[in-house]
């Protein structure tokens, strides 16, 4: 066995888990809120790409401001989302949520490229393309950067849920009629909820569109994420990094060897058995709730 | 009646409520809370108790139902419509029937979720502090995740988390559900400290009307969504009716039965 | 009015579970099929097979999956690859030799086969947790046909289906291949109202409504589970080889993608929860909406000179089918089914109206 090439798989794959594990705290994010599973989570990624390069290419902003710029648009967008969207669904059954969220994907992937078209754009974050070598193994510098920066989202995150306004989005995710009671706004709370995962979608979508190019495929990290998300127990913001990671090794290393064999294309196969056999085998995830299943 | 103000804090007249657009659960029930009072509201189960608290918190819409009729006027200010957050900002709270605690918060958290958002750190502090001095059992347990904590322990934090509302007044569903006669005892008096020391008036639920009638001053009785007697707890615990059907009084009897069905018809 | 009844009134337990309990519904449905029959002499050739056709293939399919989700209420998002797994099956056997009308009864055993895999996962989880798993499972399938040159076809991942012919009659002609498409929807749809008052379909009401509350009553949920999942997937098999047979003629992997399952699923859903009419509706508007918005702009870019992109304009109608998926979810969550309810009480009982039940 080689063990460079094993380790070199692994390293990759952890980073790149890390970028999935990004994109997969928003799911966890609203999901934990309102228990709204959010199938628009590819979308929202895709959208928040498209927003820094409308501010950056369209209105001329330099990078470091475009980013910020387009957060705050999205922080609205989420609001708006759950507002006009979601909320007035709250209490339908399961099917008609995630119908709604399919529909919300459909109409963003839609307009996004109704204004911006389909063909693939640069994300020019001005990392330089070098490879670096980290002992033998090889590594990309954007790949790395998005890792911190996961990592960081991540450690913000946990801060935030030790404040006031995170101790209350705590509480409205652990009893809606209860936060009633004592005055918790839980509209406002889950709406907050959606803007943070808008906001975090940015982020990831900077360094996806780094990583592959901004277009419609952004969209397609919906089953990754997905997939993170519930492997780490879809109410667990550790959970979505562990998972990530984990997904993120497994990937990288089984088609590493695999590709070779049955000519590409195994990533997808291993993130859908992950998550088939993740649902079949422990449906509450690595670090959930067991009661999550019941929904 | 007492020699309360005129116009007491709160007063329901004629409330109706429906659940589900259809069911009918509370129909035509008038009370008044004066002011730095101590009010209990007893009934069977299903009589409507819970409903008519939820018509007071606004929690009815968590529930699918509706104030389809009457008036709930709070302060002099007609609150029917307003939101369950509004309500708790002019000081009304409702602590909810079997412990609702956020679980997965520890001790210390459930009472800081429940602080205004514009209370400044230092007020925030105090009013831990004042939380703790009336549940001293708290205090040992503020670091521990309060779905860990016993019955007693999740029913005062129950309590706790609502004072830190800075309410005007409580409401409390069936504080004593699930405790051992001990606990139900300690948590009475210290509702009767509250009601004291922070002139908080309380309306309190209760199937325990015994110990309820010795905390209160007054009582409502409701049956079927209507409430069909009013009046001083002594009073009450010496009524005969209330005896015979609600403190588990000598055997029943048919006469005693008819005699109530007619008083009954008469109240409503 | 039409109805000419005022309220519905039955003084029989046999009356009461007829088909059609109002006397006028069932003349509407028979002056509907003689029309249906009428058609290719009635409307033009181009809208014969280019909306009627594939409007009744895809209510075929859509009806089962409405017995799945409507009936059973059990998620299903890989819907598009059990059909799949019918087309190809179909196109194989047909390819190999089959007489097409084996090929087609092939088809809905092999989708019957693989989607009985799925039931597996609604056996153990429900709700949210078999939505994903259905979905993992669709793309698994996806996989395996792109993957898989034997089914996939090889470097072009095309096939040639084989000219249609039932019973050693050669069918090519238009209106021949509208009578098969005809012919399997009259069938699925005859099943399904029958299923409405079948010992079965109540027993898959009881299973949607509380699964452990039926089982408590004493339906065995897992079989009836089992038989849901296997008859829908049987449905989706031949729907999926019809559509190839008689109206797409080559298949190709991405027939059946996610994005297809997604869609019939829209038309259940935009049709209504277990209204069969309702599907027929929801699917009609499914198919036509991106067609009609795409005219829409079209028109308005020439009529106003407005300067939009090519790229826009092709992308516009896909915004606007998500609007729509959205619009019905907020305006009637219970589907387009639900309006034709609604008309249909109003006008038995008009004018009348105190006598509605
Ligand atoms: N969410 C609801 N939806 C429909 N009906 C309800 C709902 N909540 C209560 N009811 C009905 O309203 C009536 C009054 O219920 P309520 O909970 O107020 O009784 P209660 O006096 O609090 O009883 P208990 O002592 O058992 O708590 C009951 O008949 C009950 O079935
Ligand atoms: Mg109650």
């Amino acid at each position: 066995m080689d063990w460079i090439l094993f380790l070199e798989l692994a390293a990759n794959g952890a980073v790149t888990g890390l970028l999935y594990a990004m994109v997969a705290i928003s799911i966890v994010l609203i999901f934990k809120s309102s228990a709204v599973p959010n199938l628009a989570q590819g979308a929202l990624v895709m959208v928040g790409a498209y927003a820094v390069l409308a501010f950056s290419d369209w209105l001329g902003l330099p990078m470091w401001l475009a980013i910020p710029a387009a957060m705050v648009f999205m922080f609205g967008l989420g609001i708006g989302i759950e507002r006009h969207a979601l909320r007035r669904l709250a209490g339908q059954p399961i099917i008609m949520i995630l119908m709604m969220t399919l529909g919300l994907d459909i109409f963003l992937r839609g307009i996004t490229l109704a204004a911006f078209g389909g063909s693939a754009r640069r994300m020019d974050l001005g990392i330089s393309d070098d490879p670096l070598f980290v002992g033998q193994i090889l590594m990309s510098r954007v790949h790395l950067t998005g890792a911190a920066v996961a990592l960081m989202v991540f450690a913000a995150l946990v801060l935030f849920f030790r404040t006031r306004r995170g101790i209350r989005l705590r509480a409205i995710s652990n009893d809606y009629v209860a936060s009633w009671s004592v005055g918790i706004g839980v509209e406002q709370g889950v709406a907050l909820s959606w803007a943070l995962a808008a906001v975090i979608s940015t982020i990831a979508g900077v360094f996806w569109g780094a990583v592959q190019g901004v277009d419609q495929s952004l969209s397609l990290l919906l089953l990754k994420s997905l997939t993170v998300a519930v492997l780490g127990g879809l109410d667990s913001l550790p959970g979505a990094i562990v998972a990530g990671i984990l997904l993120g090794v497994l990937e990288s290393v089984v088609s590493g060897y695999l590709d070779p064999l049955v000519g590409g294309g195994s990533r997808e196969l291993v993130v859908a058995v992950t998550l088939i056999l993740t649902v079949l085998i422990r449906p509450h995830g690595l670090f959930g709730d067991r009661s999550v299943e019941r929904i | 009646m007492t020699t309360a103000s005129a116009e007491p804090l709160l007063s329901l007249r004629n409330v109706e409520v429906v659940y589900d657009n259809v069911s009918l659960a509370v129909s035509g029930v008038s009370l008044d809370v004066p002011e730095g009072q101590l009010i209990a509201l007893l009934g069977a189960n299903g009589a409507g108790k819970s409903t008519t608290l939820r018509s007071i918190s606004g929690l009815l819409q968590a529930a699918r139902g509706k104030v389809t009729r009457g008036e709930i006027r709070y302060a002099g200010q007609l609150v029917n419509t307003l939101s369950p957050q509004d309500r708790v900002k002019l000081g009304i709270v409702q602590v909810l029937e079997g412990r609702h605690v956020f679980e997965q918060l520890t001790t210390n958290e459930n009472l800081e979720a429940a602080c205004p958002v514009e209370m400044s750190r230092a007020e925030m502090r105090s009013a831990l502090d004042r939380a703790y001095t009336f549940f001293p059992r708290l205090a040992e347990r503020r670091n521990a995740t309060s779905g860990y904590l016993s019955g007693g322990e999740q029913q005062m934090l129950a309590i706790a988390r609502a004072l830190m509302t800075r309410p005007r007044m409580l409401m409390l569903d069936e504080p004593s559900l699930g405790l051992s006669p001990m606990l139900t005892t300690e948590i009475f008096s210290i509702i009767r400290r509250i009601n004291r020391e922070e002139g908080i008036s309380v309306l309190l639920v209760e199937q325990n009307a015994f110990a309820a009638l010795d905390l209160v001053s007054h009582g409502y009785l409701i049956e079927s969504g209507r409430v069909v007697m009013h009046d001083t707890a002594t009073a009450m615990k010496n009524n005969p009716d209330i005896q015979e059907f609600y403190l588990g009084g000598h055997g029943v009897n048919f006469r005693d039965i008819k005699h109530y069905r007619r008083r009954k018809r008469w109240l409503t | 009015m039409f109805y000419r009844l005022s309220g519905v009134r039955h003084f029989s337990y046999t009356g009461d579970r007829s088909l059609y309990r109002i006397p006028f519904e069932r003349n509407a449905a028979l002056a509907l099929l003689a029309a249906a029959i009428l058609a290719p002499w009635i409307i033009g050739e181009l809208t014969l097979t280019s909306l009627v056709q594939p409007w009744l293939i895809w209510t075929s399919a859509a009806l089962g999956l409405n017995l799945v989700v409507g009936w059973a209420g059990q998620l299903h998002l890989g819907y598009a690859a059990v059909m799949g797994v019918g087309a190809y099956a179909g196109t194989h056997a047909a390819r190999s030799g089959v007489p097409w009308e084996i090929a087609i009864v092939l088809a809905g055993f092999a989708s019957m086969v693989i989607g009985s895999v799925f039931s597996i996962a609604a056996l153990r989880v429900k709700g949210l947790y078999l939505a994903l798993t259905t979905l993992a499972m669709q793309f698994v399938i996806d996989w395996s046909i792109v993957h898989l040159s034997v089914v996939s076809g090889g470097a072009l991942a095309s096939l040639r289906a084989p000219d249609m012919s039932l019973l050693g009659f050669e069918i090519n002609g238009t209106a021949g291949l509208y009578y098969v498409a005809l012919a399997w929807c009259v069938l699925v749809t005859i099943f399904m109202m029958n299923l409405r008052r079948s010992a079965l379909g109540r027993a898959l009401m009881a299973v949607r409504e509380k699964d452990y509350a039926a089982e408590i009553i004493g339906v065995r949920s897992f079989v009836f589970k089992l038989v849901a999942f296997a008859a829908s997937s049987f449905i989706a098999g031949v729907s999926g080889a019809v559509l190839i047979a008689t109206y797409y003629h080559i298949v190709t992997p991405d027939q059946f993608s996610t994005q297809v399952s997604i869609q019939v699923l829209a038309m259940v859903i935009v049709g209504g929860l277990g209204s069969i009419i309702g599907t027929y509706l929801g699917t009609a508007l499914i198919l036509i909406m991106p067609g009609l918005v795409a005219a829409l702009f079209h028109g308005a870019t020439e009529l106003f000179d407005l300067r939009i992109g090519v790229e826009t304009l092709a992308h516009l109608p896909n915004a606007a089918y998500g609007a729509l998926i959205m619009g019905c979810l907020l305006w009637e969550p219970l589907g387009l089914g639900r309006l034709y309810h609604n008309m249909r009480s109003y006008l038995i009982a008009w004018p009348f109206g105190y006598l509605k039940k």
